[in-house]
């Protein structure tokens, strides 16, 4: 684990910036997350380690980033590409975050990271260096749909952070895409902040290459009236942990999130999820689909908090998974901490695989097993590949993912 | 899709609840309920010293005068007990106890050897009569058979020629040494073995008594057994153990109640509870749960941490455990079952109520490794005061699990705004030809339903009782018959208060 020792050693970056040192002093006492806490219990240690065997590049080979050929108004970043972000229209601007605000920001939210919990988080900021942090100011309306790019190089750890802020009465779509090129690993952070009024259509998709690995965390603070909608889809990592932290600060705002994750192979991937209700009327509705194949391993863990504070807080999470391997695993564990009396809170999980019945009818009518598994399947994928934006013309992800082995 | 039986249940709460402080009083003084099994009875004991050491389980052994294999059995567990750390990851908050502050040893002062129940110390049979068992077999009424454990010792067994007669061999495990050591012998820790966690080792070392119940081929017990569970010194433990084996295609209808007097100091609980059911064999396994729980302030009341396990062994056996859970200051307790038989049955029906400074951490584990077995979960938890009750359980599809299934469901109801509740299912599959279900919800007393019967001329009190029995209900029709009337009727108790 050349990262770890590099950490302990302190021999990193040259240049560190205050906060890659805040971190790093953090980490040193204790450089990897706790493996028996219940958040990191059922990863996978060797693939753990694999993402942690590279090192760092803070250098971007220029890539084929798979720019699909559409000629809508999209505003198009790529984190790492160093350049200046000041666009002012009529009806919207989009600014790059000053350095200060910037600071002070991650500061504040480093002050409240525990080792395990935000571990990713807490990595990846003591990895990125100034350039491969893209900070950003969003207002106004009308804004055309953005997609931001993440990427990891071969045979490298890269480590990219974002961080947007979306002042009042904003709302817009935004569409991440995470790629890992092959043996690579990518630390992705990416922090949301929704000032009142404002919404979020916010897609994420990430997809790599034979033995590339993932961090992402996802880390939103939502104020009053503010509405968040998140659809996510990963796949095709041979490590990947996504984790989703959502703090609705003063309650009163929505968070709506279908995510899916799929694993063949010998994959890993596991996302856990954590929402946080700080104030009254809050309103959750989650849904996080799984699909195993072949020897590879899913986990979905989620937990809700409703405090004494988050009365009327209605809050729904429901975990659905398809096991077709006899050799695959499925974890999940949603859960639910309550305290508050006046709520509506509900889960459910359930474990299966495809629908003998319809796979039945739709052999009697003449369709093959291959073709009618594959329809299953569609409709499986489909509920939450419609939920995530802007990608619908650009990425065929139903076609990527029914046809891509 | 092949997950069409989600049912995700809307929480039966009420949107236009209106914030009326003196219902939600009412509500919360309906809850408390004076401890009635309070009392210490005055009685002479027998006890060895505070402490834990070889020389303590030597001394208990000798004791009960064991055969060798058994103190071979408790010194390794003590071995494994003092390598091991105590748990501490259901975030359970308690003072550290003190092992070596605990007289592991307890009995009351009696003649060596009981002839018959007419020999039995009058203070200990006023003592169940005052809890409400019948040990004297002149009250056939209830037509149960009990066993009745006072701190370490079983103090008597009733209807033992009546249960003999079928072959039903029924009596205390110390009594079961001596008798059935051949059965012991096979059977004793091959569900729960001694390393299985710390309470478990530390129960295979010091158990001192608890009930054996063998049920032979093709034998469905005649009557229900019941043992009855008392402790009465406030510094010794309680470690009993329970065995129950039911052979091919036998029955048994086995209940557990357990009380504790009133004292300031907390009282370590650690029992270790075995079935094993045979080919077409079944357990049904009741709990009625009400040992002290503490003042208002949590000073006081039971540690009540147990290990209960079932092995389902046999094709098409069934192992269904049924709690009513309402006392100990903290209950750390997962009634579980291995479903190794093919065809083989699990089921969990619970009921926990917590309130003031109560924690309740329990559920249940379904091991399912047999093809075609078949699992349910019912959890229904209540919470009131400033309590905390938790659903724990996990769900554990096998490789060779094929066409198994489980179905869980997890509601909680809340009293209150300072109590809470929480739901930690684990779910694991590696069979694909499987299929889980979990649902679960969390609501309160619902005001709606409260006017309802209000306005029908329901008082309040009756009314909340009501509706919280109604909550029950799916649990309570599981319990046997005698259970599920003291069941209502405890909590109904629990319930009553200072309502006018």
């Amino acid at each position: 684990m050349k990262i770890i020792e590099k950490i302990k050693t302190n021999k990193l970056a040259k240049n560190q910036t205050e906060i890659q040192k805040i971190c790093l002093h953090k980490l040193q006492s204790s450089p990897l997350p706790n493996p028996k806490s219940e958040l990191w219990r059922l990863s996978n240690k060797s693939k753990f380690s694999s993402f942690l065997d590279y090192s760092v590049s803070e250098k971007d080979l220029k890539s084929d980033l798979p720019y699909p050929k559409n000629s809508q108004n999209i505003i198009r970043l790529v984190i790492g590409e160093n350049y200046k972000i000041n666009l002012k229209e009529e009806n919207y601007s989009i600014q790059q975050l000053n350095e200060d605000k910037l600071d002070k920001f991650i500061k504040e939210q480093i002050s409240c990271f525990d080792q395990n919990e935000n571990w990713c988080n807490l990595l990846n900021l003591s990895l990125s260096c100034k350039n491969n942090i893209l900070g950003l100011k969003i207002n106004g309306s009308k804004i055309p749909p953005i997609e931001i790019f993440s990427h990891a190089s071969n045979n490298s750890l890269n480590a990219k952070t974002l961080v947007i802020f979306l002042e009042k009465n904003c709302n817009i779509e935004l569409l991440q895409v995470n790629l890992g090129k092959e043996n690579s690993s990518l630390s992705q952070s990416t922090f949301f902040f929704l000032e009142e009024n404002s919404s979020l259509n916010h897609g994420v998709v990430s997809y790599g290459e034979n033995g590339s690995n993932l961090l992402n965390s996802l880390n939103v603070i939502q104020q009053k009236n503010s509405e968040y909608n998140l659809g996510s889809l990963h796949f095709k990592f041979n490590y990947a942990r996504f984790e989703i932290n959502i703090k609705q600060s003063e309650g009163n705002a929505k968070t709506n999130i279908k995510g899916m994750q799929i694993t063949k192979k010998d994959e890993q991937i596991s996302t856990y999820t954590k929402i946080d209700f700080n104030g009254p009327n809050g309103f959750l509705d989650q849904i996080n689909k799984s699909l195993a194949d072949d020897k590879s391993h899913a986990i979905f863990e989620g937990s809700i908090k409703v405090p004494k504070i988050a009365q009327k807080t209605d809050a729904s999470q429901l975990s659905r998974n398809l096991l077709l391997s006899n050799l695959a695993q499925i974890d999940t564990k949603p859960q639910l901490e309550i305290i508050a009396d006046d709520v509506k809170c509900k889960h459910g999980a359930t474990i299966s695989q495809l629908n003998e019945e319809e796979l039945f009818y739709m052999r009697t009518r003449g369709i093959t097993l291959a073709e009618a598994s594959k329809l299953q399947l569609s409709s499986y994928f489909q509920e939450i590949i419609s939920f995530i934006p802007v990608s619908k013309d650009r990425w065929n992800l139903l076609d990527k993912l029914l046809n891509e082995n | 899709m092949g997950v069409s039986f989600v049912r995700v249940y809307k929480a039966n709460c009420n949107k236009l609840f209106l914030d009326n402080m003196v219902n939600e009083n009412l509500v919360k003084d309906v809850v408390k309920e004076p401890y009635k099994y309070g009392f210490v009875t005055d009685i002479e004991t027998e006890k060895i010293a505070k402490g834990l050491n070889e020389d303590i389980i030597r001394l208990i052994s000798q004791k009960k005068e064991e055969p060798e294999y058994l103190l071979d059995f408790r010194l390794k567990a003590f071995k494994k007990w003092q390598k091991m750390d105590e748990p501490d990851w259901a975030g359970l908050g308690y003072k550290q106890i003190d092992y070596q502050d605990i007289i592991y040893y307890s009995a009351p002062k009696q003649k060596e050897k009981i002839a018959s129940l007419d020999e039995v110390d009058p203070k200990l049979l006023e003592t169940f009569d005052k809890l409400g068992i019948p040990l004297t077999e002149q009250k056939k009424l209830t037509n149960v058979a009990v066993d009745a454990v006072f701190d370490s010792v079983s103090i008597a067994t009733t209807f033992r020629e009546e249960l003999a007669e079928h072959g039903v061999i029924f009596c205390s495990i110390s009594e079961a040494v001596k008798n059935h050591s051949d059965l012991v012998e096979k059977y004793l820790g091959t569900v729960v073995p001694a390393s299985d966690n710390y309470f478990a080792a530390l129960n295979s070392a010091v158990f001192s008594d608890g009930s054996f119940v063998y049920i032979p081929k093709g034998v469905s017990c005649p009557m229900d057994l019941s043992s009855y569970f008392r402790i009465n010194s406030g510094d010794s433990g309680q470690f009993e153990r329970t065995l129950i084996i039911a052979e091919e295609s036998s029955s048994v209808s086995y209940l557990e109640g357990c009380t504790a007097p009133m004292f300031d100091t907390n009282t370590l609980h650690a029992a270790v509870v075995e079935l094993i059911a045979l080919d077409d064999a079944s357990i049904k396994y009741s709990t009625v749960q009400n040992w002290y729980a503490g003042d208002e302030e949590g000073v006081g009341g039971i540690f009540n941490f147990v290990t209960k396990r079932g092995k389902c062994l046999g094709k098409r056996s069934k192992i269904s455990w049924s709690q009513v859970e309402t006392g100990s200051a903290i209950t750390w307790k997962y009634p579980s079952c291995l479903l190794l038989g093919e065809e083989s049955v699990g089921e969990f029906y619970s009921v926990a109520l917590t309130n003031n400074l109560q924690q309740a951490d329990t559920g249940t584990k379904m091991i399912h490794i047999g093809p075609k077995t078949k699992s349910t979960i019912v959890s229904k938890g209540i919470s009131a005061g400033n309590s905390i009750n938790s659903y724990r359980g996990l769900v554990k599809m096998g490789k060779k699990a094929t066409g198994s299934r489980n179905y869980s469901q997890c509601d909680s109801m809340l009293i209150g705004d300072q109590a809470s509740a929480n739901t930690f299912p684990y779910i694991k599959s590696q069979q694909p030809n499987s299929e889980i279900e979990h649902e679960a919800s969390t609501c309160r007393i619902s005001e709606d339903q409260l006017f309802y019967l209000q306005s029908r001329g329901i008082e309040f009190e009756e009314a909340v009782s009501m509706m919280v029995s109604g909550f029950c209900r799916d649990v309570f029709n599981q319990l046997p018959m005698e259970f599920a009337a003291e069941a209502d009727k405890l909590l109904a108790l629990k319930l009553e208060g200072s309502v006018g």
